[in-house]
């Protein structure tokens, strides 16, 4: 019998990583730690913990995107750059009708189709409920 | 270090190009530059050409271009090279030109940069550009550079009170210069009724990434233009019928791929560091500056540009606007060509065609009514990326 459990569909990821030799947290991780030079392995990340980033984030600046680039059938979309309470940063798009710069938001994770290639993660920084 | 000067300089049209081969434009542009310096028939004692190129392989579906430059020209076999960085690609191609004459190691170098945007559509060429952003934490969230450009815009006007008004005078400045350059893409004045404060404004000025406007955005264009570098202290110096203007500082400094991982992230790091390299190797200071060509792109940038290489306090660079302080009979023109916002912007083209204005206006050759008064120095700052890889000019007349 095949074991389909193998196969349950997973939540979407988006990974910050945390040199464990100096602790500096990353997002995007580099190859090598800005801080003490520890390598990281692409493919085993050995000696980097990493761990999903998501969650509570504030809204630092914004722009509504109306000329989209190709693959994107919408009339424009709302992007951000937030900062999350570990201090990291990303950059991501926007889902909230009245965007203010400081507002608190919530970082989700969806799979997106809709750039040419393969789906891909991306961030949709919604607000707190 | 050999002195470098600049004894010719060619340059298309900006324009639509589309129907024309990048080859054929960016060969057309070098052929004026060897023919301004009187050096066409003898264009084979060339020691090396550095063709400056951004993305040939995506809007062109063409790559290895210096050679097929060099073809078109009847050049071979002189040696020729790509260089690219992304929008910087020209600059770059004139610092790699100008290191290897400066080295010893050429005492003639031709400098062509060319970008055919274009053959695309405006949906496609915007992907096209934004593959230079983070491929994953960027690009893969669908992000582009004007909406960087919009997010940028908008911590500034949050932080020292610039209006949307504001960069609607830098556009009516800039398209009062382009409409008098023979080189630019929009050779049309706009006023400021018609893109700020007439009751059509919203409508003739629509959003492109807000609070960033179209007039506030520069347009997709297609061009190439050329420099052709001499050693000064070399004999082969006196084989020109133009006099050099020199090349008198020139630097690039890199920032972080990913915007947001910059401390702060209003702050242009790679400009301003690129910028104090250029003065300390001329030997000057901003208040030397007769006048600038600064990377417009989007409007704001050349406020923020021009605070980070120290014209204007930061935050203050859009007060001198309103007084008219940058226009081309101001206290410090600056984008006397138009900008990229009425010149155009064929990507790999813009640090090249930068140069080219800095020669036309240093040699008292720009149009009337966009010649800077008895300028001395002149200073250009080509950005690439999102600023995460700049360089800065500063030539001089001697």
């Amino acid at each position: 019998m095949i074991d389909f459990s193998m196969y349950d569909f997973k939540e979407p990821e988006i990974m910050a990583y945390k040199c464990e030799k100096c602790g500096t947290l990353y997002y995007p991780a580099p190859m090598i730690c800005g801080k003490c030079h520890s390598r990281r392995d692409p493919v085993s990340d050995a000696h980097w913990e990493t761990f999903a980033l998501k969650g509570p984030c504030t809204l630092l600046t914004w722009t509504r995107l109306w000329n989209l680039p190709e693959g994107y059938n919408k009339k424009y979309l709302l992007f951000g750059i937030v900062q999350f309470d570990n201090g990291l940063r990303a950059s991501g798009r926007l889902e909230t009708d009245n965007p203010v710069t400081g507002m608190p938001l919530v970082a989700t994770v969806v799979s997106s189709d809709e750039r040419p290639g393969k789906p891909v993660n991306v961030f949709v920084f919604k607000e707190a409920e | 270090m050999a002195k470098v000067g600049v004894v010719g300089i060619g340059h298309t049209k900006f324009g639509n190009l589309s129907e024309f081969d990048l080859g054929d434009i960016m060969a057309y542009a070098a052929t004026d530059a060897l023919e301004d310096a009187g050096f066409l028939e003898k264009r084979k004692e060339i020691d090396q050409v550095i063709v400056g190129n951004m993305a040939s392989g995506l809007f062109c579906h063409q790559s290895a271009v210096a050679s097929s430059v060099i073809s078109k020209m009847d050049m071979e076999p002189v040696p020729a090279e790509l260089v690219e960085n992304g929008p910087a690609s020209g600059a770059s191609a004139i610092k790699i030109g100008y290191m290897a004459v400066a080295s010893g190691m050429a005492d003639i170098v031709l400098v062509i940069a060319g970008e055919v945007m274009r053959k695309v559509t405006g949906w496609t060429g915007t992907e096209y550009v934004a593959t230079m952003l983070h491929p994953q934490a960027e690009y893969d969230m669908g992000l582009t550079l004007p909406g960087f450009g919009g997010m940028f815009t908008r911590m500034y006007m949050e932080k020292y009170g610039l209006t949307e008004r504001d960069l609607a005078l830098l556009a009516v400045k800039n398209h009062a210069n382009g409409a008098k350059n023979k080189y630019a893409h929009i050779q049309a004045e706009c006023t400021i009724e018609a893109i700020a404060d007439g009751p059509e404004a919203n409508v003739v000025n629509t959003y492109v990434a807000e609070p960033l406007r179209m007039y506030s955005t520069c347009p997709v264009s297609d061009g190439a233009a050329a420099l052709l570098l001499v050693n000064m202290d070399s004999p082969k110096a006196k084989l020109f019928s133009k006099k050099p203007i020199r090349i008198a500082g020139i630097a690039s400094a890199t920032d972080t791929h990913c915007v947001h991982n910059r401390k702060d992230p209003l702050k242009l790091d790679a400009v301003r560091i690129a910028g104090e390299k250029a003065y300390a190797m001329a030997g000057l200071t901003p208040k030397d500056i007769s006048f600038a060509e600064l990377h417009d792109a989007f409007s704001i940038l050349e406020l923020a540009i021009s605070e980070e290489v120290g014209f204007f306090e930061r935050g203050k660079s859009f007060l001198a606007v309103r007084k008219g302080e940058t226009e081309i009979d101001g206290r410090l023109p600056i984008n006397t060509s138009g900008g990229l916002k009425s010149k155009g912007h064929p990507v790999g083209a813009t640090g090249v065609s930068q140069a080219v204005e800095l020669v036309r206006q240093l040699r008292g050759e720009a149009e009337e009514g966009r010649q800077v008064r008895d300028p001395k120095y002149g200073m250009a700052v080509n950005f690439g990326g999102f600023g995460n890889n700049v360089v800065a000019m500063i030539f001089a007349k001697e």
